[in-house]
């Protein structure tokens, strides 16, 4: 998927001139929507953007984008910049190098490490609780919405569920959704809702520690098993909530006992530092909480988005091939 | 690094834009730009005033050749280049990775898998250029990027040019020679097996942290290079016969680059896998911060900088006893900016002295009265190159040790008080309340011969900066060393280290016995002395990086044979050691700084936060429990209250007795917060150094309510005078202390 463009689209959208795609196909892992790394005419901005995938309600997926810019925490993607009234839909914020979470296995050459693991779910974990308690369900967690950056992830799609197909309309089996992380209750069409955010959260960080959504057991990381399942569970209410799932991620190296244990309390986050949320999300991003050819690859991205002259017309990889 | 450009930047060059500073030197500057399609490069200039020089014009053209010969694998890729404008330019792409010196000031010596990773990949590098008949002729750990696909090359014709240009001038090879070959150290022929030798002592570099002939003078490296076998005792021992073979003295013994690539790698694996977190941490941070960089341009200083100097730059790198005893030659003066090692220093040196003010479109400089500094004064570089200047405040004046001797300003106004051009050394002066003290210079360069002169102390006088009658004096002390201290004086108590025995140009000596001393001002006797372990031949680590006394204890910051580091705390009473305890940090030079104490604490930044008690050195708690993960900037401590900068965050302040987290910088200034120095605590705001910045953080607010452009990189508080004084670049400066 490196063509500059994709449904007919030109090369430009937007005031945009596009660099390069965002995505890579060999994953096979499906992409809610188009992404594309875009230069401003005169060079001097550079931003992702965002286009609906063939056949999705425009109107639905400019209301979804409209939403996400109200999205807060250092792990969102909202959206900056809208398609004004009249233009074909996109959206689009500021570019960061980053790889969507499959291309990250792909470097890699498999399953990311626990720690890596643990540091993505940390994140999201506090990114969709903002959300929720903005009011606000994410329904759009899956592997490609997550993107991996250096300093930390970046959790994109934001409700690519509901641009999908409205409520009250079976949702299995449509474009762009991912199978393994989309909530039973969603794919019948259910309103999204929190607990289905988790549910899709326990699939995408499956697939990080194992490649798969939904993986064979014994594939998971043992300390992590039982709290991944549970967040697959069908039934919403047997699913964690997320100050436990927290608790989880951000315990480096401690071992996960059974769902039936009574989740040990949250330790008080650390409220003397005033006036700044306490992330403790924060606290598990420090150096190494990437593998080094995925650092290797994000500066690659970088790198090669730099040296990019959109004129030239030259095909930009974004990840390194040799 | 990314800084905000000057006032007097060029808006383009060529078809370029800029965009930011990525550093400065006395030959040039390198830019950050892009093309008009958007493209970001690396732009490298030479100021117009050095491209004068037909030669160095010349230099500058075959360093574009000899970039072009590397190419994008193993160098920065040439994109484009003018070597014949006014100010010549080289486009290159935008190397994302740290230099290799400061990829290990950073993260330390790199693991053998690195080294040896690295070392295959610059042998891969070194073949590509002698095939091609180019020696590069300057291979040193600045001239390395390290990158996630393996280390490029970089900076061929600049700085050999600087070597060449005081070749010519002193007939002494200066400069950097930590890493030059015999054969280069003795100007003679440099073939592509002095690459060899250059090679291997930048790995011995990686591995330890230092090079194979030590840090110094480079009149004494120098002489090491030649004469003395390399220091391979902290090198990985599978690695160090590898890199003994390439640096042997004679250049027909050192293997071929192939040779050698091939006993350090066999190839497997992908370069990141063989690096560190902490490098590959400051990759992905660098590749990221380009994004996020908003161009910016500095405003105009409130006084425009002095003219260009007449004379051309004089020599540096010739330690100060050497110029005594040529016949005490003034090297530079105050004012006349003389161009000191300092010129060569990276980054933000927004002031260099030779810049002419180009003009560009018409941009309004941002409202003065906001960033002005009260007064800035340009200054010479220290004298000695082995310790930096410090600014010391007593009464209403700032003083600091420049060009030949040590000057003192008035800091409300900045009026020159007086120029005592005595060659006063930072490391022999401490003030006490409103006195100052000094180690006696022996009068006239005699004393320098190597005839012991006794040691003298005494105080200044802040009048006229002429020192008052000795106010002690000892004959069994040999007042001619240079490596003399007088670390701290308290309650009219002088702590000093000094000397015995004969006295050597090139470094202590291990028939020389040092003593640490308390010696009483009003007696003029010792109250105790203690015995320092000698040091190694030659070595030129003076014995302490800082002291200050609290209570009855004099803590101090001494530096080990071993290049370590350890906090000893004694009773100023008897001398007798308390305690001692190891403080980690990479280099011990980066806390050659005022130490931070109360009555209860010494304080250390430098990575975790952390307060030791004064009564028996246990840790009383550090920053790793309320906020893990977190390095930081040296901290200072005021009315019970911690105050030190988080890197990546800003400043934080803490209860000093518990440790307790009490609030964060906020408003999103502090991710460019510096950890070099300790935050100034004033009544209302507290200072903190930023990219280029002064940032005054309102202590209620907690945000930054004033951003003051400087280039400083040192500060301290004139209580007094209300002023922040800060040193840096060539400036010397002053802004509002409130």
């Amino acid at each position: 998927m490196h063509a500059p463009h994709q449904g007919g689209r030109p090369g430009r959208t937007g005031p945009y001139r596009v660099v390069t795609g965002l995505d890579d196909g060999a994953s096979g892992m499906p992409v809610p929507e188009g992404r594309y790394i875009a230069r401003s005419a005169d060079g001097g901005r550079t931003v992702l953007i965002s286009v609906p995938t063939e056949g999705a309600d425009p109107l639905r997926f400019m209301a979804e984008a409209d939403s996400s810019r109200y999205l807060l925490g250092p792990w969102s993607s909202p959206a900056t910049e809208l398609a004004g009234p009249d233009e074909a839909p996109w959206h689009a914020r500021p570019y960061l190098p980053a790889l969507p979470l499959p291309t990250a296995l792909l470097v890699h050459g498999g399953p990311l490490p626990e720690r890596t693991v643990r540091a993505i779910g940390a994140a999201l974990v506090e990114t969709l609780s903002i959300g929720h308690g903005q009011g606000l369900a994410h329904a759009g967690v899956s592997p490609a919405a997550v993107l991996l950056a250096a300093d930390g992830p970046r959790l994109g799609c934001f409700g690519a569920v509901r641009v999908a197909a409205p409520d009250g309309v079976p949702r299995s089996g449509l474009p762009g959704l991912e199978s393994g992380s989309l909530p039973p209750e969603q794919a019948a069409g259910g309103r999204p809702d929190p607990m289905g955010d988790i549910y899709a959260l326990g699939a995408t960080l499956a697939y990080a520690a194992t490649g798969h959504t939904v993986p064979e057991s014994h594939q998971f990381p043992a300390a992590l098993r039982a709290v991944l399942r549970r967040c697959v569970s069908r039934d919403p209410a047997a699913r964690p909530r997320p100050a436990e799932l927290l608790d989880v991620f951000s315990a480096v190296g401690a071992p996960v006992t059974g769902p039936a244990s009574s989740p040990a309390p949250a330790p008080h986050p650390a409220t003397e530092v005033d006036q700044r949320p306490a992330s403790r999300a924060e606290a598990v991003l420090g150096p190494g909480w990437l593998p080094g050819r995925v650092i290797a690859a994000i500066a690659h991205q970088s790198a090669r988005v730099l040296a990019a002259e959109p004129s030239a017309r030259q095909p930009v990889t974004t990840h390194r091939q040799d | 690094m990314l800084f905000p450009l000057t006032h007097d930047d060029p808006y383009e060059l060529g078809s370029y834009r800029l965009t930011a500073r990525l550093g400065s030197g006395g030959m040039g500057t390198v830019y950050l730009g892009r093309s008009p399609g958007g493209r970001g490069i690396a732009l490298k200039t030479m100021h117009a005033r050095i491209a004068a020089d037909p030669q160095l014009r010349s230099r500058f053209r075959l360093e574009t050749d000899a970039a072009r010969v590397i190419g994008g694998r193993y160098g920065a890729e040439v994109v484009a280049a003018d070597p014949f404008a006014e100010t010549p330019w080289l486009a290159t792409e935008y190397v994302l990775g740290p230099p290799l010196d400061e990829a290990v000031d950073r993260s330390g010596p790199l693991p053998e898998t690195s080294v040896r990773a690295l070392g295959a990949a610059l042998c891969g590098a070194l073949g590509q250029l002698h095939l091609s008949e180019v020696v590069h002729r300057d291979l040193k750990p600045s001239n390395i990027i390290v990158t996630a696909y393996g280390p490029k090359v970089i900076d061929f014709g600049i700085a050999r040019a600087i070597g060449d240009d005081r070749l010519t001038r002193t007939g002494a090879a200066v400069g950097t020679p930590a890493f030059m070959s015999p054969e280069q150290a003795t100007d003679q022929e440099h073939t592509p097996a002095g690459d060899v030798f250059a090679l291997a002592a930048v790995l011995v570099f990686a591995a330890t942290g230092r090079g194979p002939f030590g840090d110094g003078r480079p009149a004494d490296l120098l002489y090491r290079v030649r004469f003395t076998e390399p220091d391979l005792s902290a090198v990985p021992a599978a690695l160090a016969p590898v890199l003994a073979h390439a640096l042997a003295k004679d250049p027909s013994q050192r293997p071929t680059t192939a040779a050698l690539g091939a006993q350090l790698h066999d190839g497997s694996g992908e370069f990141a896998d063989h690096l560190p977190d902490l490098v590959l941490d400051e990759i992905g941070r660098r590749a990221t911060e380009v994004w996020q960089f908003t161009p910016a341009r500095l405003p105009a200083p409130a006084q425009e900088p002095p003219p260009p100097p007449a004379a051309p730059p004089e020599p540096t790198g010739l330690s100060r006893r050497r110029l005594l005893i040529v016949g005490g030659g003034s090297v530079a003066g105050l004012a006349a900016a003389g161009v000191g090692s300092w010129a060569l220093s990276k980054g933000d040196d927004p002031a260099a002295p030779f810049r002419k003010p180009t003009p560009g479109p018409s941009v309004r400089p941002l409202p003065k009265k906001k960033l002005d500094s009260l007064w800035q004064k340009q200054v010479a570089g220290p004298p000695d190159d082995l310790i930096p200047a410090a600014p010391i405040a007593a009464r209403d004046l700032a003083m600091l040790v420049a060009g030949t001797g040590l000057a003192a300003f008035n800091a409300t106004s900045g009026g020159v008080a007086w120029v005592s051009d005595k060659g006063e050394r930072t490391w022999q002066l401490a003030p006490d309340g409103d006195e100052l003290y000094q180690l006696l210079e022996p009068k006239g360069a005699e004393g320098h011969k190597g005839d012991p002169w006794p040691l003298q102390l005494a105080s200044v006088d802040l009048t006229s900066g002429r020192a008052h009658k000795p106010l002690a004096e000892f004959s069994d002390l040999n007042g001619v060393m240079y490596e003399n201290q007088l670390l701290c004086v308290s309650d009219g108590v002088l702590y000093v280290v000094a000397g015995k025995g004969e006295y050597s140009m090139d470094g202590f000596l291990p028939s020389q016995s040092w003593s640490v001393f308390a010696i009483d001002a009003d007696t003029g006797k010792r109250r105790w002395s203690k015995p320092l372990p000698s040091r190694p031949d030659g070595s030129d680590r003076l014995h302490f990086l800082s002291a200050t006394v609290v209570g009855n204890r004099l803590v101090a910051l001494q530096e080990t044979n071993g290049g370590k580091v350890r906090v000893i705390a004694r009773d100023t009473r008897t001398g007798d050691v308390i305690w001692d305890k190891p403080l980690a940090v990479a280099k011990p030079d980066s806390v050659r700084l005022p130490l931070t104490v109360d009555r209860d604490h010494v304080y250390l930044g430098c990575g975790q936060l952390r307060a030791l008690r004064l009564s028996d050195g246990g840790q009383a708690w550090s920053s790793g429990s309320a906020r893990p993960g977190r390095t930081y900037g040296p901290p200072s401590v005021k009315d019970g209250v911690l105050y030190a900068v988080e890197k990546g965050t800003g400043l934080v302040a803490a209860d000093a007795r518990s440790g307790k987290p009490k609030w964060v910088e906020r408003g999103g200034n502090g991710v460019d917060a510096a950890v070099t120095d300790r935050p100034v605590v004033g009544s209302d705001h507290v200072y903190r150094k930023g990219a280029g910045t002064l940032a005054a953080i309102d202590l209620s607010s907690r945000t930054p309510a004033r951003l003051y452009k400087t280039s400083g990189d040192r500060f301290i508080a004139q209580e007094r005078s209300n002023v922040v004084i800060a040193l840096g670049g060539h400036f010397f400066a002053a802004f509002p202390l409130q």
